[in-house]
């Protein structure tokens, strides 16, 4: 008889935010958060407690994906900062600040929760239709023909991960790389449907950061032995060297047998018989001239020992993950048959050479049409390497977003104090009819749009980790920071140097003010007709289609949390 | 003995009451505007406004809510929508029942006192209530609304065609979504789901086949993306089926297809046959004629013009590989319901591959506009532009949102609505039978309507012995259970002793007997008096398409009807039960309008009775519709999971789950 619990009653508990243990939690979480951000934010060490690996790092990423969180309420949040990462690896940091602050603000201030998300709602169509419109005062227009602003772009990335332990050249280098691999992705002639290439990262630990670099083509790591007597290889051209790939297993095993029975007879070996049509195939290929062979599983060494006669290089086990870049790189394709194989499929390679690095020895496949490249990425500790190779992966999936919308916002803050003074002008000259529209007060919405712009503001404070001073200008709502120990007579203006995205030098007329005091509501001026955009080597950026939709997340999440009037908790 | 029999028996009721009651606060709290967020025994998180779900989830230890429960899940399952209203109705339907029973001087249940012994009248009485509601469900209900509420209905048609205009279909989803998702998303699901509608219909009467085609594979037109904003969810024109192409060779202008359910290439030894090696020489033959035939069966679709394979079964490396050598796209592993939601849209079986057919022309083939790779979220998938041939004009919905919690909650809110405009669009007509016949009041009406309570009910009764069976098992749960479990098994076992049939198995012999249609029982001594209700009955109760104005109007009209109704009847027991449903129906619009100032639930009751009493318009509050056939439904149904709540007298804990084979049997006899 089957075993049968007895299921456990529900446990149910109503306004669940007003609990001690949610805002509890939510304070410790948002705390994390914030101390993480930016470029000097504070590292966090991942241990379970039991030895083993130690993770050290101030990604959202690995942070959250190391986070056990037990409440309900909290595990929305974080699961949806983790499912907007995974969409768009990058800010998430920012989402999961925005909405744990939006939740704080939104709960201070103490309304019926349908009449926030309703303000709010309505305050996030505002920004999103801003950032969207040509009018929008924080963002640039990305120019693949100069490679300053993706540069820019890259750097900003690499730049805001304190765990990669990277010095100022050694982030303009790996900046470099990272967007050099990118533009090798990029395929020569473009047709209606344009599918990037891959970039292979290849980890060589101990080394200096300044050895990692970029090849085109693909490197196959191949053991010493095998690395002393490749050569010569047999080509077709001097610059030109068939290829087959084969993604069916070579070992002479049998396969296909089906369902049924299979007599053999006495004194007949099927492996025999399989091994003669594999030397066949040898036979096959070294008539067509092949130079290379590769394989997905593995192969008889019989074949192997054959082909190396024959001057035929053989590369066995690269596994299913390298069969998509090897076909696209070579215009091979897989080979699945074992006798009358269509030379149709072969592909073919510029150059075969071998590499080595450390006490690493690859296989270098020259291709005639790149697309495919390999990122030899160093650093100097396996923890550092880790967080770097993450931020690469970000960086690359950053330039693939900005490929599809070119792009990007001002960062260092400066978007956000922006955006919030951008939302502080509209809310307080607010036509009448929208505020019928959504049915509120305009009290009602004044106060939310107060906690959604302090929210913004929070956000941007959350950069400045050394108890400076946080000033916006009531001009350009940039973001300026003063550090700390400043005398308190003096001027704001011989204080400031540079706003947080690098655009303004300090300026006469910028009319400083601290961040998070009172002022009067004003329309800030757009940048975008500004000289110093395109002459301005290190200005801060932040990719567009990320920070767009992280704000949108990050606002539903919270109204979504704020929501929540029961909590329904399966005990089984 | 007598008394405690008694006070058991009182138990059950108010056990059943008490349940309901705990749920009914809940769900009026749940229905204030509020979400609900549910954590499921895997860890992941869901929200909901979904009163089913809530209940569900709430995992209720009493086999009587747990009744309750699986009776809302059911009706909630046919019609999408209800299952707060079904538990507030009840738990103020058994409030009401209570207040009779305790009065008991005076009541028309108590007047078989003389007759009965004392120990059963309490039983007694509660089967006269059951019976009295079956006949007030079977007769009196479809009077009402064919005689009296009928002419308030409005229609959601604008034509005789049965045509439906936006607006209209805007404010029926509008009001639907209301209650079933956060107000900042309602308004784009009501959009969504109203594109949806007129992009998929292709003309007009073909709306309930499409409906039908749209419930049945719900699963298969949607699919979610998490980690985007919600306003991100959009409608695409054509299938997406939720499987990447293991070869993609990109194809131009009309594309011919076909649908495989086997392997193209054939093993060496297919299962059941032998295959015999007699010399090295033959082995390499025969792999060679293999391939052989699989690359001519590849030649053959080739030459046939198939440019997309869809299959499935996983197809062999070496097909892939042809595939990719002739320009076939192959897409494998589709699940069941996809391949038959091709089948039905297009009209095509599935290609055999055998050798006979390998010089005939292909025939079982579709034609798409397109076939091409598309990426949601992180998942690859395969957009296919079908060119329709059946009433269902391909098209499906991407749900996003920040979480699954999200994407899951808009996905069954949706489908609840396309529920609910399948039941609008259903009509209620009164049997022939029940016409022809009228001598034979007992019969109960054969409408599509009864039979979908019985099936239900079926189903509830099989979930509820299942889920009923893990409590048996465990001894220490009966002891948590307190007393009163207790004192019903002491029940159980004197009845067993004392009597020679249990008690309960007759219980339930009636009830089941009562539902067959034509059984010669005849509960009420009042025959003469229903005849003529019976000859005033018009054709159809509800008409298709009939709508109301939503905020409480059809428990309004009901409530003044079946007050009316209470008024001249002649029959106690029938006035009593009225009135009683009457009150309880009044509820629903209480707290709708709990919340708003100016329209306080005294003055909107108060307008509308004026109204009705000089021959008015209802005044009309708010602009939402909905339809009538789902509220009478939901009376309907919660009319008869009170009846079997009634119906049962004891509950008894047994040590072991109860045998399938019994469950089979009782199935039969219903």
């Amino acid at each position: 008889m089957s075993r049968i619990e007895a299921k456990k009653p529900s446990l149910c508990t109503n306004d669940p935010l007003t609990k001690e243990r949610v805002s509890f939690s939510l304070s410790v979480l948002s705390g994390i958060v914030k101390s993480c951000y930016g470029p000097t934010g504070r590292l966090k060490q991942l241990h379970n407690g039991m030895g083993g690996y130690v993770r050290t790092t101030s990604q959202s990423s690995a942070l959250l994906g190391g986070l056990s969180i037990t409440h309900p309420a909290l595990k929305v949040l974080t699961a949806s900062v983790q499912n907007h990462i995974s969409r768009f690896s990058d800010c998430g940091l920012f989402t999961a600040i925005l909405c744990c602050s939006l939740v704080e603000h939104f709960q201070r201030i103490n309304f019926a929760a349908c009449t926030v998300t309703k303000i709010s709602r309505h305050l996030l169509s505002l920004c999103t239709d801003y950032l969207k419109s040509e009018a929008c005062g924080c963002r640039v227009s990305v120019d693949f023909d100069s490679i300053k602003t993706l540069l820019s772009l890259v750097r900003s990335i690499l730049a805001s991960k304190p765990a990669c332990m990277l010095n100022k050249t050694e982030a303009n280098h790996l900046s470099t790389l990272v967007l050099k691999a990118f533009l090798l992705t990029i395929p020569h002639t473009i047709e209606t449907n344009v599918v990037l290439g891959k970039c292979v990262i290849i980890p060589v630990k101990g080394k200096r950061v300044m050895d990692s670099t970029v090849f085109p083509g693909l490197l196959i790591d191949i053991p010493e032995f095998q690395f002393a007597r490749t050569f010569p290889v047999k080509r077709v051209s001097s610059s030109a060297i068939k290829m087959a790939l084969f993604c069916i297993s070579m070992s002479g095993d049998l396969s296909n047998i089906g369902e049924g029975t299979v007599i053999v007879h006495h004194g007949i070996s099927l492996e025999v018989a399989v091994l003669d049509q594999l030397l066949n195939l040898g036979k096959q290929l070294v008539n067509d001239q092949v130079g290379l062979v590769v394989c997905q599983k593995v192969i008889h060494p019989s074949l192997k020992q054959y082909l190396k006669e024959h001057c035929v290089i053989t590369i066995d086990r690269v596994g299913v993950s390298m069969m998509e870049p090897l076909s696209q790189m070579t215009g091979s394709q897989p080979i699945a048959a074992l006798h009358s194989v269509s030379p149709t499929c072969y592909g073919s390679l510029k150059d075969l050479r071998t590499e080595s690095f450390v006490s690493k020895h690859f296989l270098h496949l020259v291709p005639n049409d790149t697309l495919v490249c390999s990122l030899i990425l160093c650093n100097r500790n396996e923890m550092a390497w880790d967080e770097l190779k993450l931020a690469c992966q970000t960086a690359e999936h950053v330039l693939q977003l900005t490929i599809k919308q070119p792009l990007a916002l001002l960062g260092g803050g400066c978007t956000e104090t922006h955006l919030a003074s951008y939302i502080r002008h509209k809310s307080f000259t607010l036509p009448t009819s929208v505020l019928k529209a959504i049915d509120c007060s305009r009290t009602q919405y004044q106060l939310v749009a107060d906690a959604f712009c302090r929210s913004l503001e929070c956000v941007a404070c959350c950069l400045e980790h050394d108890d400076g001073e946080i000033l916006t200008d009531m001009v350009y709502g940039h973001f300026w920071s003063v550090q700390s120990g400043f005398p308190s007579d003096c001027n704001w203006s011989d204080l400031v140097l540079k706003c947080g995205c690098g655009i303004y030098n300090n300026q006469r007329n910028l009319n400083w003010t601290v961040l998070r005091s009172q002022y009067i509501p004003f329309a800030p001026q757009s940048c975008s007709n500004e000289p110093s955009i395109n002459s301005t080597d290190h200005l801060v950026l932040d990719c567009f289609t990320a920070k767009c939709s992280g704000l949108q997340v990050a606002v539903e999440t919270a109204n979504l949390i704020l929501d929540l009037s029961y909590i329904v908790e399966d005990q089984n | 003995m007598a008394s405690q029999r008694l006070r058991t028996q009182r138990r059950a009721v108010s056990m059943a009451s008490a349940a309901s009651l705990d749920l009914g606060r809940l769900v009026q709290e749940a229905e204030a505007l509020a979400s609900v967020l549910v954590t499921r025994p895997t860890g992941e998180t869901l929200l909901t406004r979904d009163g089913r779900r809530v209940l569900e989830a709430l995992n209720l230890g009493p086999p009587t809510a747990r009744m309750i429960v699986a009776c809302v899940s059911s009706h909630h399952n046919m019609t999408g929508d209800g299952a707060k209203t079904f538990i507030i109705l009840l738990s103020k339907l058994l409030r009401g029942l209570q207040a009779i029973l305790d009065k008991r001087e005076g009541s028309p249940f108590c007047e078989a006192i003389q007759r009965s012994k004392r120990d059963q009248k309490h039983c007694h009485s509660l089967k006269q209530i059951s019976q009295s509601l079956m006949t007030f469900q079977t007769h009196i209900l479809d009077h009402i609304m064919a005689q009296d509420l009928r002419k308030h209905f409005l229609s959601a048609f604008s034509s005789w065609e049965g045509e439906i205009s936006r607006d209209t279909m805007e404010s029926i989803l509008e009001a639907y979504f209301c209650g079933r998702i956060g107000n900042s998303h309602q308004k784009l699901l009501s959009q969504l789901s109203c594109d949806f509608y007129y992009r998929c219909i292709p003309f007009k009467n073909g709306k309930n086949e499409m409906l039908d085609l749209v419930n049945e594979y719900f699963v298969e037109l949607h699919s979610a993306v998490t980690g985007l904003p919600v306003s991100n969810s959009r409608i695409l024109e054509g299938l997406v089926l939720h499987r990447d192409f293991a070869v993609y060779c990109p194809a131009d202008g009309d594309i011919r297809m076909l649908i495989l359910t086997e392997s193209i290439d054939s093993a060496l030894a297919p299962p059941g046959l032998e295959f015999v090696v007699n010399a090295e020489v033959q082995y390499q033959a025969s792999q060679v004629w293999i391939t052989k035939r699989t690359e001519a069966m590849m030649k053959h679709l080739q030459n046939n013009n198939i440019k997309v394979l869809l299959s499935s079964v996983k197809q062999q490396e070496i097909v892939i590989y042809y595939a990719k050598i002739s320009g076939i796209s192959i897409v494998e592993c589709l699940s069941s319901e996809e391949i038959s939601l091709l089948c039905r849209t297009t009209g095509i079986s599935p290609f055999i591959p055998t050798q006979d057919n390998i010089r005939s022309e292909i025939s079982e083939t579709m034609i798409a506009k397109f076939c091409r790779p598309l990426v949601l979220g992180s998942k690859r998938y395969v957009h296919l532009g079908l060119t329709r041939t059946c009433a269902f004009e391909p098209h499906c919905v991407i749900f996003c949102g920040p979480v699954h919690g999200i994407t899951e909650q808009h996905a069954s809110a949706f489908h609840g609505a396309f529920k609910m405009l399948q039941q609008l669009f259903k009509a209620v007509d009164l049997s022939d039978g029940c016409e022809a016949q009228p001598e034979n009041t007992n019969n109960t009406s054969k409408t599509v309507n009864d039979q979908q309570l019985k099936t239900s009910m079926a189903e509830t009764e099989k979930q509820f012995i299942d889920s009923s069976s893990w409590v048996d098992e465990n001894p220490s749960s009966l002891i948590d259970r307190g007393s009163s479990v207790r004192e019903i098994c002491n029940d159980a076992m004197t009845a067993i002793e004392n009597t020679s049939t249990s008690v309960v198995s007759k219980q339930l012999d009636a009830a089941q007997e009562y539902w067959k249609p034509g059984n010669p029982i005849v509960p009420f001594k009042f025959e003469k008096s229903y005849k003529h209700t019976v000859q005033s009955y018009t054709n159809l109760v509800i008409q298709a398409g009939s709508v109301l104005p939503v905020g409480g109007n059809f428990e309004i009209l009901l409530h003044y009807y079946l007050h009316s109704y209470a008024k001249q009847c002649q029959q106690p027991k029938i006035t009593v039960i009225s009135t009683v449903i009457a009150d309880a129906l009044l509820s629903i619009p209480k707290i709708l309008y709990r919340t708003t100032k100016e329209n306080s639930f005294t003055q909107v009751c108060f307008k509308a009775t004026s109204a009705l009493q000089t021959n008015q318009q209802l005044p009309m509050h708010q602009q939402g519709l909905e339809s009538v056939y789902c509220k009478y439904q939901l009376v309907a149904s919660v009319l008869h999971c009170l009846t079997k709540l009634l119906t049962i007298d004891l509950i008894i804990g047994i040590k072991r789950p109860p045998q399938k084979t019994e469950v089979n049997d009782s199935e039969e006899d219903l």
